[in-house]
């Protein structure tokens, strides 16, 4: 008899990320790491001013310094724009809007001529009134930012349905509050970085962490004066992105101008300074909230109105509200509801994409306000929530189908195992006792987008899939990879579908020269569009071989399996024929020789918003419910994390390594951005452009997880699977918030809970006629 | 805080690496040269433009005198050289000056520790250096050496006074620190080291407090306070000291203590921190101490 070959399960395994060999010795080759022959590197100019008129740029100097190649000002650009509205010229050559703004780039032999030609450049300003707050914008006759919106505004959205004075009416509570969240930003552990290439005949190639390749060309395209199918974007390995390179920035039209100027390779890279003061942050929110309730804590209504300090120019920050739009309406079931954004220029920085978008400021507003909104009804956190909690297959006020979500699940599972309810009782009774520590437990939820998010015209990925003969797999994705082990799981279900072991498939997924078109990384997508459309590239390969396998075997295709590496009778195991001998069969098979190939275009069951925000722009929706319990030393202000309970309706778990890994780092940076990250931003500059003074959450401090998942079996999800990366830093910094308040009684609005914000909090509470200076 | 743009790379013209104490302070001579040991501190300052080495960069880092902890019956000797993990995985030091041990443990992270030496500590003259603290508290003494003609002389300094502003001390160009000695306390005394933040690594004192004293009866004597980061240079809490000397340790006296501290400092508000929350901070670090003792 032949061997037997048992199935084996690689999707819900425990599978190490594909790249992390070569990570965990070292090995990985960044971008930063780069080095292209006769290449120069470059440096940009900025301005140290935050409103003024540009007089006069004076490159002379530099240019006659020895070793400087290229000097470029606005002068040599083309006029093109980027970033969403196109209001952000490459080169700055008539007036700066914000600090650090670009005036003039140097590409040289070195860093360090490049640094000795910057300091040959001269300008001249005439300073012009600065604007730094969205109420000072807003003022008549306050200073205009950008000439073409005299009005300093640069984006805006309304929203509402049902009827706000109907559930005033219905309401026995109505609770208002005010909700300001501060600046904060990726903290990628490789600073950007690019290498521009122009070939002889004029076509470019840019070495870019860009995480929308594909899209970027037509957004670079315009600021270059080329045609956008003369870009090749190539993707080596990242330090992180996290939505940070999901524009275009000034640095990489600059590099590419340079290259184009110097004819040579040009490499830029910013320093760890230059990162925190010229990279996009996450957008700053200040909102406003009015919510009612019956006398049982049911929902009647929701009216929130934000506004979007813009900063001098707009990136994806200002279209953040698409996002904080749905949390603040569809988060819970409340039947009248109403929401408006305005995106102020400033003359501060502005923001792009951060993981989790705008949903982090969202959840922060919503979760805390729940809360408060509890302790009026006289209701315990859980069954306020448990009571207007949304159900699944219900309709969004926007339109949306939740599906098969489960928030009562999660709410559910996060208090019975974190003792909640107990705990929560306890800590109130402290609260007047005297004790220097303090102990709270807190809970938040949130919904988010899971199966993409249809904000282009297309939300789809490509996929090519080829087999050689030695039945090894490519898959040719569109999905980039910048460290969140979307390689892996594609191979995971590749190899699932093929029967062939983990490690004989490789993907390329980091060249728009190779890969087939998608839209980016981003909106938690990845392993829900890309995985669908390998997965259905995968089928059709399958189909091939096991078609070919039937004229071989005598058994119909339906009654075969592939398995490590095999043809198999589906019913008992039973070798038919090794797949790569199968594969070469095919191949070498006279005039009807072939290759066993697959390509794919996925295409999500969704609709883009119309003008009045209504659509179904994701094809799944997902909850997340954590319960964080902490120590407050009410003394130093100094809060510590003792546990975490996460709790998250994944779809159905693809790789358990990945998820948890995701889940973590998740968690790491909401708790940065709950209590410690702070950018402080005094009249348009960065005030602590350092790690040394910009805190991020170190391996220390993290606190245990606690994690279980859900797993819903999402329809329409590859293997069911959800997208699951950015509830994690959606949910928890609430979650802490409101565990504050439950061990002191005090209520802290505005992340983060620095030790600083909250030993005052609690000083100005017991001292009421001692305020703090 | 100012952009890369603005650096120059490293520029000195001779490199000397001293392999003695001698040789070290020959290359001093003339005043020209910069110290380098750990160069924890140093390299990024550097980097950022705020230091700028000299002509001669004089590397002590295998002058294996420097190195040395010696402790004898009342005299404990720390060799400029000492690192704070020499400190940390030192038998003895911990019983000797616990508050020295704790700052020691509390300083920046596992990797500056290996390489941050206690007498570039005190060199680097910072408002917020962590091991200065108890070591003032112990009225610790600054060694100095000089080439003089031919021989090596050598002054002591007392800590309390041997910084002059940020960054700046009583050390002349061509002194090398070559160690730090104190005389550990008889008996039974308090010594304690408190730090600000919540990070247990990577961690710049907004205020650092430490205190040593001898107790009898409920009463502390010899009572020294210092604090990090409340002024430009290493604070000794003077007053707050004379209002603590000789007097029984009860509720009323925390108060005018904590009182007294809150009025005898007068920090600046900065990135880190506001001058109220350093106050409080302090304010909270001697209320933990004193309350522990009574």
């Amino acid at each position: 008899m032949n061997k037997i070959i048992e199935k084996e399960e690689i999707v819900g395994a425990r599978i190490a990320k594909l790249d992390a060999p070569e990570k965990v010795t070292g090995r990985t080759r960044y971008i930063n790491d780069m080095v292209l022959p006769r290449m120069l590197y470059a440096k940009i100019f900025r301005t140290d001013r935050v409103h003024a008129k540009i007089l006069k740029i004076d490159v002379s100097k530099a240019e006659a310094l020895p070793g400087v190649h290229a000097v470029i000002t606005a002068a040599d650009t083309p006029d093109g724009k980027i970033g969403v509205i196109k209001d952000n010229p490459p080169l700055k050559g008539d007036k700066v809007r914000c600090i650090r703004d670009e005036l003039a780039a140097i590409a040289a032999d070195t860093e360090e001529i490049c640094d000795a030609a910057l300091r040959l450049v001269e300008v001249e300003y005439e300073d012009l009134e600065p604007v730094f707050t969205c109420e000072d914008a807003l003022k008549p006759g306050a200073p205009v930012i950008d000439e073409e919106r005299p009005d300093n505004i640069a984006m805006g959205q309304n929203f509402s349905h049902g009827d706000i004075s109907e559930g005033e009416k219905a309401s026995d509570h109505i609770v208002e509050g005010a909700y300001n969240v501060h600046y904060v930003t990726h903290c990628n552990m490789g600073t950007s970085c690019c290498i521009a290439d122009i070939s002889a005949s004029g076509k470019v190639t840019l070495y870019s962490q860009s995480q929308y390749p594909y899209i970027m060309k037509m957004d670079l395209a315009p600021a270059l004066d080329i045609h956008p199918g003369d870009l090749r974007i190539v993707q080596p390995p990242v330090g992180g992105a996290f939505g940070s390179k999901l524009d275009v920035y000034p640095n990489e039209p600059i590099c590419i101008l340079l290259a184009k100027k110097t004819r040579r390779p040009v490499k830029l890279t910013y320093s760890r300074e230059e990162e925190f003061i010229v990279s996009p942050t996450r957008q700053p929110v200040e909102f406003k909230i009015r919510a009612g309730m019956t006398s049982d804590g049911i929902f009647t209504f929701r009216e929130v109105d934000s506004f979007l300090n813009n900063g001098g120019y707009t990136s994806w920050g200002a279209t953040t509200p698409y996002v904080t739009m749905r949390t603040c309406t569809s988060h819970y079931v409340v039947p009248h509801v109403s929401y408006s954004a305005r995106a102020v220029y400033t003359n501060n920085p502005f923001a792009g994409s951060f993981r989790g978008y705008g949903n982090v400021q969202a959840t922060w507003c919503v979760e805390i306000h729940v809360d408060k909104m509890a302790e009026v009804a006289n209701l315990d956190p859980i069954e306020i929530r448990l009571r207007n909690a949304n159900e699944p297959n219900s309709i969004t006020p926007q339109g949306s189908d939740l599906g098969c979500i489960d928030l009562v699940g999660c709410i559910n599972i996060a208090a019975e195992k974190s003792g909640f309810l107990e705990k929560w009782k306890t800590n109130r009774a402290t609260w007047d006792d005297g004790e220097r520590y303090k102990r709270g437990i807190g809970i938040a939820t949130s919904l988010h987008n899971a199966g993409g998010a249809k904000i282009h015209k297309s939300d789809g990925c490509g996929t090519i899939l080829t087999m050689d003969d030695y039945a090894r797999v490519t898959v040719m994705t569109g999905a980039s990879d910048i460290g969140q082990g979307s390689d892996t799981v594609i191979a995971q279900i590749v190899a699932q579908e093929l029967g062939v072991p983990i490690r004989d498939i490789t993907i390329i997924n980091n060249d728009t020269a190779l890969g087939p078109w998608d839209v980016g990384v981003h909106a938690s997508r990845t392993t829900y569009i890309a995985g669908n459309s390998a997965k259905r590239a995968a089928i059709d390969a399958r189909g091939q071989l096991l078609s070919a396998a039937e004229k071989q075997s005598n058994v119909t295709a339906d009654l075969l399996d592939l398995r490590g590496g095999y043809v198999v009778q589906a019913d008992n195991g039973e070798v038919v024929i090794e797949i790569a001998k199968l594969l070469r069969q095919i191949h070498f098979a006279g005039e009807d020789s072939t290759l066993v190939m697959a390509t794919d275009y996925y295409e999500p069951p969704t609709e883009p918003e119309d003008k009045d925000h209504m659509g179904d722009m994701s094809a799944a929706y997902s909850h997340a419910a954590h319960v964080a319990e902490i120590v407050v030393d009410t003394l130093t202000g100094e809060i510590r994390i003792e546990k975490i309970w996460s709790v998250q309706d994944v779809g159905k778990i693809i790789n358990l390594n990945g998820l948890e890994g995701q889940i973590e780092g998740g968690i790491a940076m909401g708790i940065g951005f709950g209590l410690h990250e702070n950018m402080q931003i005094e009249e348009g500059i960065v005030k602590n452009p350092s790690f040394r003074d910009y805190h991020l959450v170190t391996a220390p401090e993290m606190p245990p997880i606690d994690m279980t998942f859900i797993e819903t079996d999402d329809h329409e999800g590859p293997e069911g699977a959800k997208g699951i990366a950015e509830l994690p830093t959606i949910v928890i910094a609430p979650a802490i918030g409101n565990a504050f308040f439950n061990a002191t009684g005090v209520w802290i609005d505005h992340p983060p809970l620095t030790p600083e914000k909250v030993a005052r909090a609690i000083w100005e509470r017991d001292n009421p006629n001692l305020a703090a200076e | 805080m100012t952009l890369p743009q603005n650096q120059s790379p490293a520029e000195f013209e001779y490199y000397v690496n001293a392999t003695s104490i001698e040789e070290a302070c020959r290359a001093l001579g003339d005043g020209v040269g910069t110290i380098l040991a750990g160069g924890s501190d140093l390299w990024v300052q550097k980097d950022e433009g705020v230091k700028i080495f000299g002509p001669r960069l004089i590397n002590i880092s295998r002058v294996d005198e420097l190195a040395e902890i010696s402790i004898g019956n009342d005299h404990v000797r720390l060799g400029a050289r000492v690192t704070m993990t020499d400190i940390l995985n030192h038998g003895e030091l911990g019983n000797i000056a616990p508050g020295l041990l704790e700052a020691a443990n509390r300083f920046a992270s596992p990797q500056i520790r290996n390489v941050a030496t206690v007498g570039g500590n005190f060199a680097n003259a910072s408002p917020a250096a962590d091991s200065v603290i108890p070591l003032i508290c112990l009225d610790a003494e600054i060694e100095l050496a000089r080439l003089d003609g031919n021989a090596v002389a050598i002054r002591s300094i007392p800590s309390a006074d041997f910084f002059t502003g940020p960054g700046k001390t009583v050390r002349t160009d061509d002194e090398l620190i070559t160690a730090i000695s104190f005389k550990p306390r008889d008996g039974k005394s308090l010594a304690r080291f408190f730090k600000s933040g919540p990070r247990p690594a990577l961690e710049i004192s907004i205020v650092s407090l430490g205190i040593a004293a001898d107790i009898l009866d409920g009463k502390l004597s010899n009572v020294r306070i210092a604090l990090g980061a409340v002024a430009p240079i290493p604070f000794r809490a003077r007053k707050t000291e004379a209002l603590i000397e000789g007097q029984k340790i009860d509720d009323k006296l925390i108060h005018a203590a904590l009182e007294c501290l809150v009025s005898e400092i007068s920090p600046i508000g900065d990135v880190r921190g506001s001058k109220w929350y350093r106050q409080h901070l302090a304010r909270t670090y001697l209320q933990e101490a004193l309350t522990d003792v009574a």
